[in-house]
């Protein structure tokens, strides 16, 4: 049997690429957003998600709309692939060893 | 290695998250058209207390107005997303809505106070019920209007048309507004 990703897997990370991979590809939210949709604070969803940038999860991207800096964060080809093997994973758990 | 209940636990925090995100686009599109919707029907209640003998051409050209304005706001929000969400069978199905209101004033005889108030409930009664699978949002913005618009309707007297400005057309803006918070 194949094992979970281990980047995906935290909870945090797992909604962040949950909330990404709910988005056509190719488009991404913006950091508030994705700070209210997964209820993280600042400093935890800036260190998951330069985890996930890391591995080639998502991409970031900053820029400035008028004078404020945002910053977008998209889920890659890479991060939705394993984001879907790891939904798969987490189905054939369950159907493996279906709960009593 | 997790066991099968903390998979299932997974699974339904992705369901979840997947469910707000869609929540939250459409929000975002159906918070822009409440605004823009709300500006016109401010506008246009203003105009027909104003000058009421055009009441009739004022409706016809913010109805107008409101349509091509719905897809600017749509083609706006898919060159930003990349998400279509005025298509042809949105338009289809404002314009069926539309075609039965229509239908049920002919029949209904309604004098303009009656129209104003009908036209109201009836695009909330359509927010109330979208709003029960969308989103709660859309349900107190359509029981809000539609309560106070009935209200204006029994008492706002003279004053109805200013009423329904601030109640419909502001109602409207507020409601957007506070949908782009949610």
């Amino acid at each position: 049997m194949a094992e979970l990703d281990d980047i995906i897997h935290q909870p945090l990370r797992l909604r962040i690429m949950a909330a990404l991979n709910a988005l056509p590809s190719g488009t991404g939210l913006d950091f508030p957003r994705l700070k209210k949709l997964t209820g993280a604070t600042d400093g935890n969803l800036g260190a998951h998600i330069e985890t996930l940038s890391k591995a080639g999860y998502v991409a970031v991207e900053k820029a400035f709309v008028g004078k404020k800096p945002q910053t977008t964060v998209t889920a890659t080809a890479v991060g939705r692939g394993a984001f879907a093997r790891h939904v798969a994973m987490l189905q054939e758990i369950i159907a493996a060893r279906p709960s009593e | 290695m997790i066991d099968s209940q903390q998979a299932s636990e997974a699974l339904a925090d992705i369901d979840d998250i997947a469910r707000r995100v869609r929540q939250s686009r459409i929000y975002n599109l159906a918070s822009l058209l409440m605004i823009l919707w709300g500006a016109l029907v401010f506008a246009a209640n203003v105009a027909a207390f104003a000058l009421p003998r055009y009441a009739g051409y004022i409706w016809i050209a913010v109805n107008v107005v409101g349509i091509v304005g719905s897809f600017v706001v749509s083609a706006f929000t898919h060159s930003r997303t990349g998400v279509r969400t005025f298509d042809l069978r949105t338009l289809m199905a404002f314009l069926l809505f539309f075609a039965f209101g229509l239908v049920t004033c002919v029949l209904a005889h309604f004098g303009p106070r009656e129209l104003s108030v009908f036209w109201a409930i009836y695009f909330m009664l359509f927010y109330t019920i979208a709003g029960l699978w969308v989103g709660f949002a859309f349900v107190v913005i359509g029981v809000g209007i539609s309560a106070l618009t009935l209200i204006g309707y029994f008492l706002a007297g003279n004053w109805f048309e200013p009423w329904m400005a601030v109640v419909n057309g502001g109602g409207l803006i507020l409601g957007g507004l506070w949908m782009r918070r949610v």
